[in-house]
């Protein structure tokens, strides 16, 4: 009430000189700050810790092991491999088999629910719904089976390391990393967002300062970030080699963004972030996030996996797939070693990864790929091209020299990477 | 604080900075093999392969973060890294955890576990994550300890 009272007289004497207004400043300060040595407490000291490279780099490591470690056995096992297969393979599939009007030579039926598959030349049914291909099977097992576990398990660790305030320290420590591709720290945020749904990372790079880091971090991000959704089937199926496809995108997203800074043009000017305390999350705030961000990724997933599903159909029934097959074949299989069925998950891909990956398995089911093809396949299917609505949100964030730009790096990175990625296979001699 | 007290903690994070470089780099040594499983401890990787040698690097860096810390144990920046090794234990011993819950619920034919299977899942052998876990609590006392003492 002094203090008012004080600041309310000298006020009213305006106008203040600038001798006055410091006098003021003074007062006022002396008597609201207190002054003295700052004791470190705990939370300051465990903070420390964490954003120092010789003690923050060990406590990172053990961060992501367990959200990997969360999202395997609360995805895979529990959800989709506990439960989920259960009720599609074993329920749905055959219930619907059952009861939709057709049959297998049926056009309908074969886009709604099953496919079929030739056995010694004979059409049969699919027994799983990764086979199946239908709008029905495949396309709901992919989103309600599989990706909607991974996505709920990667958006609540996301909150949680969000809330308590890790991320900002994160950042922190790569900050040195990521300052040699011209990125800063902060670029960890859009790229572990990304690894939930591409759309949230390409609108969390609007922080960044100048053209040229926007335009990086969303080609980067388009390229070598593997959703949410693509990771939880890619951990379904191919489980083994998730360690290789991950090591392989990271050297990818280094070295592509390295040779970017280099060739395009622009600063990489300082940012300075606001790094918050470490805090309790609260389980309201969780709860919201979660909901907010699983939805919207239901949102755009659920129509673009369903119409993909009816388009890669569509295609097969009409002989387009093959025609492509044949077309592009030869370049698959010289170029980047893969058979020429790749060309269906690729269309796929257009739409979502997700599918693809799911496409993808259809094929290693029928047994027509070794496994240095199928990780090929599932790194080409990562940095070939953005999903359709990570694409159509480029579009609108980028203008057109740049999106032409991101185009034709990813096109350049695409014949660079992928046939790299084969003369290394030869070289081994596993391709 | 008291000295009694610091004392202590010096000497029991000192032993328990040693086991955990120790199970560490047994760790690390069972990753670049088949692993081992020597009565209730397993170290075999056979859950989880693909973890091992992370596991075996943050159970390594947890010992060395104990035994760094020994020294001036009761000062803050010291028993900061005591718990940051611990929380660091939490966390791949609970998703240790976290893993038997998760394939204890559903069963393999039907749709959950019998009571037979779901209790046979929490069975020993334990990885050593497991056995250091009730070891590393003891910072809790530290920390409350340091709450009181700070304010």
């Amino acid at each position: 009430m002094r203090l008012r009272a004080q600041v309310k007289k000298e006020v009213v004497k305006v106008p203040l000189s600038v001798d006055e207004r410091w006098d003021l400043i003074e007062n006022i300060s002396k008597q609201t700050v207190e002054f003295g040595a700052y004791k470190h407490t705990l939370k300051d000291a465990i903070a420390e810790l964490t954003v120092k490279p010789l003690t923050g780099i060990p406590v990172a490591i053990a961060v992501i092991y367990g959200f990997w470690s969360f999202f395997c056995d609360f995805a895979g096992t529990l959800f989709t491999d506990g439960f989920m297969v259960k009720i599609f393979d074993e329920h749905w599939l055959p219930w619907l088999q059952s009861v939709f009007p057709g049959g297998l030579r049926n056009s309908f039926y074969a886009l709604m629910v099953d496919a079929g598959h030739l056995e010694e030349g004979i059409l049969v049914a699919s027994d799983n719904c990764f086979e199946a291909f239908g709008v029905l099977t495949s396309g709901l097992f992919i989103v309600f089976g599989v990706v909607l576990w991974a996505i709920l398990a990667f958006y609540l660790i996301f909150a949680i390391l969000e809330d308590i305030g890790y991320l900002p320290r994160l950042a922190v420590l790569v900050d040195t990393v990521l300052h040699k591709i011209g990125l800063h720290g902060y670029a960890i945020v859009p790229t572990f967002l990304s690894l939930g749904c591409n759309v949230p990372g390409v609108t969390a790079t609007r922080p960044l300062e100048t053209r040229k880091q926007r335009f990086m971090m969303m080609t980067l991000l388009a390229i070598f970030v593997p959703c949410g959704a693509q990771i939880g089937i890619m951990q379904d199926l191919v489980p083994e080699l998730m360690g290789w496809i991950f090591l392989t995108l990271a050297i990818g997203y280094l070295g592509f963004g390295f040779i970017l800074n280099k060739i395009v043009p622009g600063k990489s000017p300082e940012l300075i972030m606001d790094v918050p305390p470490y805090q309790m999350p609260t389980l309201r705030n969780i709860g919201r996030k979660l909901w907010i961000r699983t939805s919207g990724f239901l949102l755009v997933a659920v129509p673009f996996v369903l119409l993909g599903c009816l388009i890669v159909g569509l295609m097969y029934l009409t002989g387009a797939m093959d025609w492509l097959a044949a077309v592009f074949g030869p370049l698959l299989m010289v170029w980047f070693g893969v058979p020429s069925e790749t060309v269906a998950p690729l269309i796929a891909g257009f739409l979502r990864k997700d599918l693809a990956v799911g496409v993808l398995g259809g094929l290693m089911a029928q047994g027509i790929m070794t496994t240095f093809q199928v990780f090929t396949s599932v790194i080409l299917l990562c940095i070939y091209f953005p999903c359709l609505a990570t694409f159509a949100l480029m579009i609108k964030e980028e203008n057109w020299k740049e999106l032409l730009g991101s185009l034709a790096s990813l096109v350049a990175m695409v014949f660079v990477y992928g046939g790299l990625i084969h003369l290394v296979g030869i070289i081994l001699g596993v391709a | 604080m008291n000295e009694g007290e610091e004392k202590f903690g010096s000497i029991y994070f000192a032993v328990l900075g040693a086991v955990a470089l120790a199970f560490g780099v047994a760790e690390l040594i069972a990753s670049a093999g088949e692993g081992f499983t020597w009565g209730i401890l397993d170290s075999s990787g056979a859950s989880d392969p693909l973890f091992l040698p992370w596991k075996a690097i943050i159970l390594i860096s947890v010992g060395f973060f104990y035994l760094s810390s020994v020294k001036d144990f009761g000062e803050v920046h010291q028993l900061a890294k005591a718990v940051m090794a611990s929380i660091m234990i939490w966390i791949v011993a609970g998703m240790a955890i976290w893993s038997r819950i998760a394939g204890s619920i559903p069963g393999e034919e039907t749709w959950f576990n019998s009571l037979e299977g779901f209790l046979a899942s929490y069975a020993p052998p334990y990885c050593p994550e497991m056995f250091l876990l009730p070891f590393s609590l003891v910072i809790v006392y530290y920390v409350l300890k340091e709450g009181e003492t700070g304010k």
